[in-house]
């Protein structure tokens, strides 16, 4: 009895240096330049928004992965994952009820304040911002080491790089597009240069009209659409092209008069995840398509 | 009050009206000489410059006169009927049914004229609620229906707030625009303005009764005004009003309460004057407020509810100031 309590005390000694060794592995610096570090991979992992839950799948952690937010519709099995809210609204109790070890925050959707309390409470939250191409890899490296899938997580990343890294390559030279990008009807609203969507436009060789406005989603006037003249309208809509259609009124405009109205599948650009470099080569076909009609 | 007591202001009003309009039409994120926009109406211009003018800036310029007008004839109305100075074309939960309805439209997914309709069958359902409401078995007094009004607006309030809270977050931009009165998507104002107009014109016989009414019921039926008929007509003309206004705009606030006060204080209460007056000023204050809406942060926009009480707020308080 006692040498089997001396043997477990033993091995229990032995590992623990390893396990701190470990630890000094499982840490990543958070969209709030804060450092998180883990004591063992995060196995029971609650994602608050569509896109962080995305990106957790994409890191290889989607079996740690406990809960989600709603509308968090992919991949397919996020779909099944018991659901703790509204990214805005969520349900801090069924969180802890669920007793995660890491939570996945999207800085622009979830409440800070919320955050706070679920810090306060000891369990560990990452916040993530992705803005660019970078950002996004750099998220998934970041996911994968906390929940322990970080070569996994690497090997995706540099494959997410090397795609957009290639459409890069293809369009540096193409001739530049005038673009408008619609993000809503009414009231109509577009992106400016810091979104993700107006840099996938860039990589294409596109030039977002309303690149330079000071808010990341600007409400602006079909009139200042119109001066603009853009020679492609892009939108992801509601997923129709009820939107498009409307701009039909305006025969002048140089997208209508070439029939330069372009759907991209919705899903593959909104969202700042891996998904973005298959909604960049939609994207970049069209552009291209542009081009021929000029 | 003489024909030129009359007239005097209503030309003033009328002058000031026409430079807002031009104002309006020659203002916009791209800018235009008013020499070029005088070309477009002289019928040459380039494309372009036709398209902005005839196109965009016109009907919305024109869309933003008329809902003015028609808030504030039936705010001055309300105010009349209720015998109560913050009376507005939204009081009596009107403006309510209309967001709720015009809300369900978009979560809902719908767009366009299916949001439009159900937004004006929104604001005569909850006129004909209250109405019916109002009416009951017992009599019928302005102090009931404002009571009746107010309570129902307060529960309209509730879906809205209930609507906000379950939407999809992409669609909040949208639903909080239109609750705070925008007018980017007002197509055709023919029929609204020809409501103005017929309002004007048909209530300008009954100018006389009103300011009879508006000392209150006893004495209007002591002078032999058949009260209840003119009070009902009242009522619904300014339902239909603001019915109409709030389906083109959204729900744009202040215009309705402020303007009619406003002109009070300057002209005095003689509804023959102030109902037309407020169709001029109201028209006026809207199409100014939509013109800085659309011009201080080009391209970009502000909603015009919100430019329409800081253009107000100082101008109502500095006259109250003035003529203590």
């Amino acid at each position: 009895m006692s040498t089997a309590l001396a043997r477990i005390t033993g091995l229990v000694l032995l590992l623990l240096p390893l396990a701190a060794l470990a630890g000094t592995h499982l840490c990543a610096t958070d969209a709030l330049s804060r450092q998180l570090c883990l004591q063992a991979p995060a196995g029971r992992v609650i994602s608050l928004s569509p896109g962080t839950t995305e990106l957790l799948f994409s890191a290889g952690a989607g079996a740690a992965v406990v809960a989600v937010s709603a509308w968090s519709d992919y991949p397919p099995e996020a779909a099944r994952l018991p659901r703790v809210g509204d990214s805005n609204r969520l349900d801090l109790e069924r969180i802890l009820a669920l007793r995660p070890d890491l939570v996945v925050a999207w800085s622009d959707g979830n409440s800070r304040t919320q955050m706070d309390r679920l810090e306060a409470l000891g369990i560990p939250v990452f916040w993530l911002a992705p803005r660019d191409f970078g950002d996004i890899a750099a998220a998934v490296v970041a996911l994968g080491r906390l929940t322990g899938h970080e070569a996994r997580a690497q090997a995706q990343a540099e494959e997410f790089l090397a795609g957009i890294a290639a459409l890069q390559a293809r369009y540096a030279d193409a001739a530049p597009v005038r673009v408008f990008y619609q993000v809503w009807d009414r009231p109509l609203m577009t992106v400016n240069g810091e979104e993700l969507i107006s840099k996938a436009i860039a990589l294409c060789g596109g030039r977002n009209i309303f690149a330079s406005l000071p808010r990341l989603v600007p409400r602006v006037t079909e009139e200042a659409v119109l001066a603009a003249d853009p020679e492609a309208i892009v939108t992801s809509g509601q997923g129709d092209s009820r939107w498009l259609d409307d701009w039909r009124r305006f025969p002048e405009l140089t997208a209508v008069a070439r029939n330069n109205l372009f759907l991209v599948t919705p899903s593959l650009l909104q969202r700042p995840t891996f998904r973005v470099l298959e909604g960049s080569r939609e994207l970049c076909l069209r552009l291209e398509q542009a081009r021929d009609s000029r | 009050m003489t024909l030129a007591e009359l007239l005097r202001p209503l030309l003033l009003l009328a002058l000031a009206a026409g430079a807002a309009l031009l104002l309006s039409v020659a203002t916009g994120s791209v800018s235009l000489a008013p020499d070029q926009v005088l070309a477009v109406f002289g019928g040459g211009g380039s494309e372009l410059q036709r398209t902005l003018i005839l196109e965009l800036r016109l009907p919305r310029t024109l869309s933003a006169f008329a809902t003015g007008g028609l808030l504030a004839v039936a705010g001055a109305l309300m105010q009349v009927l209720l015998r109560n100075p913050l009376a507005d074309p939204y009081i009596l939960g009107l403006s309510g049914g209309a967001a709720f309805a015009a809300l369900l439209a978009m979560l809902s997914g719908l767009a366009g004229w299916a949001v439009s309709g159900s937004a004006f069958a929104g604001a005569m359902f909850a006129t004909l609620l209250v109405f019916g409401l109002a009416h009951g078995r017992g009599s019928w007094t302005p102090a009931r229906l404002l009571l009746t009004g107010v309570v129902m607006a307060s529960g309209w309030g509730a879906l809205i707030t209930l609507v906000l809270a379950l939407a999809p977050a992409r669609q909040l931009p949208g639903m909080l625009y239109w609750l705070m009165g925008d007018l980017s998507q007002s197509a055709s104002p023919g029929p609204a303005l020809a409501l103005l107009v017929g309002v004007c014109v048909l209530l300008m016989p009954l100018g006389r009764t009103l300011n009879v009414l508006a000392r209150g019921p006893l004495q209007a039926a002591v002078l032999g005004v058949s009260v209840r008929p003119l009070e009902w007509l009242v009522y619904l003309v300014a339902s239909l009003m603001t019915a109409t206004a709030v389906t083109i705009a959204g729900t744009v606030g202040f215009v309705g309460l402020v303007v009619p006060h406003l002109l009070r204080l300057l002209l005095g209460n003689d509804q023959r004057l102030i109902l037309p007056a407020c169709a001029l000023a109201g028209g006026t204050l809207l199409v100014l407020a939509d013109t800085l809406a659309r011009g201080v942060v080009a391209p970009e926009q502000l909603p015009v509810g919100v430019v329409t009480a800081m253009i107000g707020v100082p101008t109502f308080l500095y006259l109250l100031y003035r003529n203590r």
